[in-house]
Formats: structure tokens, C-alpha cells, sequence
């Protein structure tokens, strides 16, 4: 084969879009995540759980089964969110300030694959961890909702029927574990992901992990706080001014309503999630993982390395 | 390949200025810098910390695009991605994925190309042999040292079977046994009739591969051409002698004397390089450690 025609057939032969090639970068990401140690997080998760199921036995069993459910839901929130920001943000510039950036885009690696194997990545990584904790979480529900209905007939002097049994069993096991609580595993799940994409976009301007951080955690605060400020700013009449609508737009979009997410707090006061809450949550989070990705590739294409 | 037409790199008019963060300052980095480097050749990037060696590299990889002028691979313009297809890159001082073992950082990298398992396996287990890190395929890159850093990531530019190899100082920080093995792995690139451009503060060693030399100053390219042409003193000639008796060597320098415009300018022992000293010391000092032990 002659050069030009060698050329033409290396030219041909690499693929504009290579989900294989994606693959490879999320999986690597995976990989060095999980033996960077983060998987130790799941003693503390462990503890917090068991902490407050030994803590708070004096209580009513309503009262024991929402703490639990609670400071679980509270725990995963808050790893899956820390995983999110600082994971991602210890992806990119670290990447950048070790050089391994430059091996990896010299290979016939488009930057938008780099970044999208990046974020799916972290999100595996999420999706995995907030897996265990929720095993975990139910694992010990169910012991625990197993436990007050054994302490409840034994609590009772008499001779228990089947209908008593039956009667307590329905009355613990509902405020126990239910499918519904699954709804909000995945609500987390959203909301970090959600978090990641913000991680990410930081990370794509930012020189550095800690700044990528900061920076990330203020959008997220702000993103908790920002359907109050919206609620606060306009309460006092409509919204007229072709100003106020944009503006009020604007921080719609620049910082996601990760309040929005929190439907926990209503599952475990027994309240019912609806499933179009649910397709919204879906909607929301593809919506803000494509325009923070689009955005971070637009920042990311252009970056001199 | 040699024999082409199509250039392995053409640079042409190659400028790239920075704009310094809040400042109106700018800083020309490169300027109007052209230069061609055939398939098949090494090629010798030099010049002094800042003189604009890694800015024109990372044009030529797409790192960063060009202010004006153009850079090309084998005739694909470098901001094109199927342009690094051919290519294999060892930045300076390069840190991998510490968490990775050897063989699983060329199996990365191998996907990277689009390599089936297949390829990866078998161009991993040739690429360990040659780099000479076979036995610690499976140690994890945090645990190596500065040499075999350099080795595996030597190992990983070649791992997509490029035709062209760019290396920026690729034995900085190396010592000189560590940086010897470097150049002999150049030198088999170069047998193979790869490309190569090589960016080194070592001239010696750039001397030893090279078979044309660019130098860089201030972003312009001062002097190029094939090296022997540039290092040639041309109006000095050299005669090394075996076993010749002070009798002999008066000799010469009498007939020297006779012949007019002639002169002698040094007689003596030729000397050894420090770097052949110190590794010719080394060799022979593992030899003794071994016939003792």
C-alpha cells in the first residue's frame, strides 16, 4: 500500500464516536476511584445507621422506624453528593496537572468522549455505592421491623391470635420497608448525578481540585436555597418585567433546584410520592446532565492544555 | 515508507501567541516556525527551557490549536483527531494512573486505539519484552521508579502501532543507565523505520540518534539540517590512530610541518565521554558482583 493510500485508510479507519473508546475511559475512572479506597466510606455509613437504631430503641416503633429511615436517607444524600462533587473534581485537573490529560488526547480520543467517560465514570461509581448503602439500609429495616413485631408479641401477656399478629405485622411492616422507598434511592441517585455534571462543567475552567470544589459546592448550596430565594423575591407580585422572567430563568438553569430531589423527607413521613413527580425528577436531571455536558465540552474543546 | 511523498510532520508559518490572565501582556511562544520532518526520520528538536520545543509539540498533537500557520501528520491536519492515529506522545515527566498495574495501563491506552483483547494482549506482552518490564507487568505504577515511568510510558505511546513517535525530554530525570536503555529504544524505533521527533536537553544523546536537528531560539527555528552537515568542522580533518609509537606520531607532525597551510593542532588520547565511563564502570562492576557471588 502506498503512504497516501495508507493515510487515507488510517483516516477512515478511526471511528468519529467510539462508545467502546468511552467505555474504556468510565471504566478506568471506576477502577482508580474504587482503589483510591473510597469504598472505606461504608464503615462510617454502617455506623451512622446501626448508631441510630441503637440510640433512639426508648422511642415509639413510628418514631424508631422514621429516624432510621431518616438518617439513612440523610447519609446516602449526603456521600452520594460528596462523591459526586469531589470525585469529579479530583478527576479532571488532576488529570491535567499530572499530564496524564495529554497521553490519553494524543490518542485518537475526541475531548467530548474524554468527558462523557469521565462523567459516566463518577456516576457508576455513585450508582454503586449508593447500591450498597441502600442494601445495607434495608437489610437493617427489615431486621429491625422483624425485631419490634417479636418485641410487640411478646410484649403482650396474653395469648396473641393470628388476627393480632396479622394486625401489628401490617401496622409495623407499613412504616417499614416498603417498594416506595426505592423511589427515593433513585431521587438520590438523580440529584447526584446532577451534582457530578455541575463537578464537572467547574472542572472543565477550573486549575484546580480544590477550587473545582468550592465552587461546585456553592452552585449546590445555592441550587438547595434557590426555589426560596425565587419564592422570597417574587412573592410580592407577579412576576411582569421581561427582566424578572429572565432572570428568573437564569438561575433556574445555571443552578439546578436540588431541593426539588429531597422527596425522602416526604416518604418517610408517609407521604405518597407521585409517579409524575417522578418522570419530572427523570426530566429535570437528563435535562441538566445534557446542557452541563454540552457546556462543559463548548468550555472544554476550545481549552488550551 | 522512507520513500514517500506525504511528510510524516509539515509545520508551516507556525505561530502561537498566550495572552497572559488579566493582562494585556501577550507572549510569542512560537513565531513563524516551518519545518518537515520525512517518514522514517529522527528528528531532533533543541534548544533552551522556553525556546517554544513543547508549545510546537503540542500544536503538532492538537493539545493546543495555533495562532496562525498549520501543522500536519502524514498529510491529516492536526486539529483533526484522526490525525493522533498514527501518532504515539511520552509528554516530559509523565505520571500515569498510579492505581493501574503495568499491563493494565497498556491495556487502557490499547482500547484508546481501538485494539481488540487480542491485540492488547499480544502487543502488551512485545511492548513489556522490549521496554524490559516484563517482570513488573503486574506492580502498580505507583511503586515505579522514575526510569520504568519513563519506560512504560515509552511502552504506551507505542502501544497504538504509531508511525510517528513524539518524545519531549524523555530522559529527564533519568539516570544515565536508565537514560542509555532510552536511546537504545530510539535507536530500534529508528531500525524499524518509525518516525520520531525527539526533544532533549541531552545534546549528546540527540547527537547519538538524531539524523536531522532543529534548533529553537526565542520560538524561531535558527539552524536545521541533517546533522552530520551541522556538526562537520569543515575545514579540520581527523585521523585516529591504534598503537602508534612516539617515533611514528613525530613522523607526522614533521611531514605536516613540510606541507604549506598545514597545521597540527592537537595530538593526544583521544577521551572517553563521562557517560561512557560511568556506564562501562557499572557494567563491569555488576560483572565482578556476580562472578563473587
Amino acid at each position: 500500500m502506498d503512504q497516501q493510500a495508507q493515510d487515507i485508510a488510517i483516516s477512515g479507519k478511526h471511528r468519529v464516536f467510539s462508545l467502546l473508546r468511552i467505555w474504556a475511559i468510565s471504566r478506568n475512572t471506576f477502577t482508580q476511584l474504587v482503589r483510591m479506597k473510597v469504598f472505606y466510606f461504608m464503615l462510617i455509613f454502617s455506623a451512622l445507621i446501626i448508631g441510630a437504631n441503637l440510640l433512639f430503641l426508648s422511642f415509639t416503633f413510628e418514631q424508631e422506624l422514621k429516624i432510621l429511615k431518616d438518617v439513612s436517607f440523610g447519609a446516602m444524600s449526603l456521600f452520594a453528593s460528596i462523591f459526586a462533587i469531589v470525585g469529579t473534581a479530583l478527576l479532571i485537573p488532576k488529570d491535567l496537572e499530572d499530564r496524564t490529560l495529554y497521553t490519553i488526547l494524543t490518542k485518537p480520543v475526541p475531548r467530548i468522549e474524554y468527558l462523557i467517560g469521565k462523567l459516566l465514570g463518577i456516576l457508576l461509581l455513585i450508582a454503586v455505592s449508593i447500591l450498597l448503602m441502600s442494601l445495607l439500609f434495608f437489610a437493617v429495616l427489615y431486621i429491625r421491623q422483624h425485631g419490634i413485631l417479636a418485641e410487640k408479641i411478646a410484649s403482650i401477656p396474653r395469648q396473641v391470635s393470628e388476627a393480632d399478629i396479622e394486625s401489628f405485622r401490617e401496622s409495623i411492616f407499613s412504616r417499614g420497608l416498603q417498594p416506595e422507598l426505592l423511589l427515593g434511592v433513585v431521587a438520590v441517585f438523580l440529584k447526584a448525578a446532577v451534582a457530578a455534571a455541575v463537578a464537572l462543567f467547574v472542572s472543565t475552567f477550573a486549575s484546580s481540585t480544590l477550587f473545582t470544589i468550592i465552587v461546585s459546592l456553592v452552585i449546590y448550596f445555592i441550587g438547595h436555597a434557590q426555589a426560596l430565594a425565587l419564592d422570597f423575591y417574587f412573592a410580592k407580585g407577579e412576576m411582569h418585567s421581561a427582566g424578572q422572567r429572565f432572570f428568573a430563568g437564569l438561575i433556574g438553569v445555571v443552578f439546578p433546584n436540588f431541593q426539588l430531589f429531597n422527596v425522602a423527607d416526604g416518604l418517610t413521613a408517609g407521604e405518597v410520592i407521585s409517579t409524575s413527580l417522578m418522570a419530572r425528577l427523570v426530566g429535570l436531571t437528563a435535562f441538566y446532565l445534557t446542557i452541563y455536558s454540552l457546556v462543559s465540552w463548548l468550555v472544554f474543546a476550545k481549552k488550551e492544555l | 515508507m522512507a520513500n514517500s511523498s506525504t511528510p510524516a510532520v509539515q509545520i508551516e508559518g507556525l505561530t502561537k501567541v498566550f495572552r497572559l490572565p488579566f493582562k494585556q501582556e501577550k507572549v510569542v511562544a512560537v513565531d513563524g516556525l516551518s519545518l518537515q520532518v520525512d517518514a522514517g526520520e529522527v528528528y531532533g528538536l533543541i534548544g533552551p527551557n522556553g525556546s517554544g520545543k513543547s508549545t510546537t509539540m503540542k500544536v503538532l498533537l492538537g493539545l493546543i490549536s495555533p495562532s496562525a500557520g498549520k501543522a500536519s501528520i502524514f498529510g491529516l491536519d492536526s486539529g483533526d483527531t484522526a490525525s493522533r492515529g498514527s501518532v504515539g506522545f511520552l509528554p516530559e515527566n509523565p505520571y500515569f494512573y498510579k492505581y493501574l498495574t503495568g499491563s493494565e495501563t497498556l491495556a487502557f491506552y490499547g482500547k484508546l486505539c481501538g485494539l481488540s483483547r487480542k491485540q492488547i494482549r499480544e502487543r502488551s506482552d512485545e511492548l513489556l519484552e522490549m521496554v524490559d518490564l516484563t517482570g513488573a507487568r503486574d506492580r502498580r505504577l505507583g511503586g515505579y521508579s522514575k526510569g520504568m515511568l519513563q519506560r512504560i510510558g515509552l511502552a504506551q505511546a507505542l502501544v497504538g502501532d504509531p508511525r510517528l513517535v513524539v518524545l519531549d525530554e524523555p530522559t529527564a530525570g533519568v539516570d544515565p543507565a536508565g537514560s542509555r536503555k532510552i536511546r537504545d529504544l530510539v535507536l530500534e524505533l529508528k531500525r524499524r523505520g518509525i518516525t520520531v521527533i525527539l526533544s532533549s536537553h541531552l545534546l549528546e544523546q540527540v547527537q547519538e540518534v538524531c539524523d536531522e536537528v532543529g534548533i529553537i531560539f526565542n520560538g524561531r527555528l535558527v539552524r536545521e539540517g541533517k546533522l552530520n552537515d551541522l556538526i562537520a568542522i569543515e575545514d579540520q580533518s581527523e585521523i585516529v590512530l591504534q598503537n602508534a609509537t612516539p617515533q611514528l606520531l613525530e613522523r607526522i607532525a614533521e611531514m605536516v610541518e613540510g606541507e604549506e597551510g598545514a597545521q597540527l593542532l592537537r595530538c593526544g588520547n583521544p577521551r572517553t565521554t563521562l557517560e561512557r565511563l560511568f556506564l562501562q564502570e557499572i557494567k563491569e562492576g555488576s560483572k565482578q558482583g556476580g562472578e563473587d557471588a
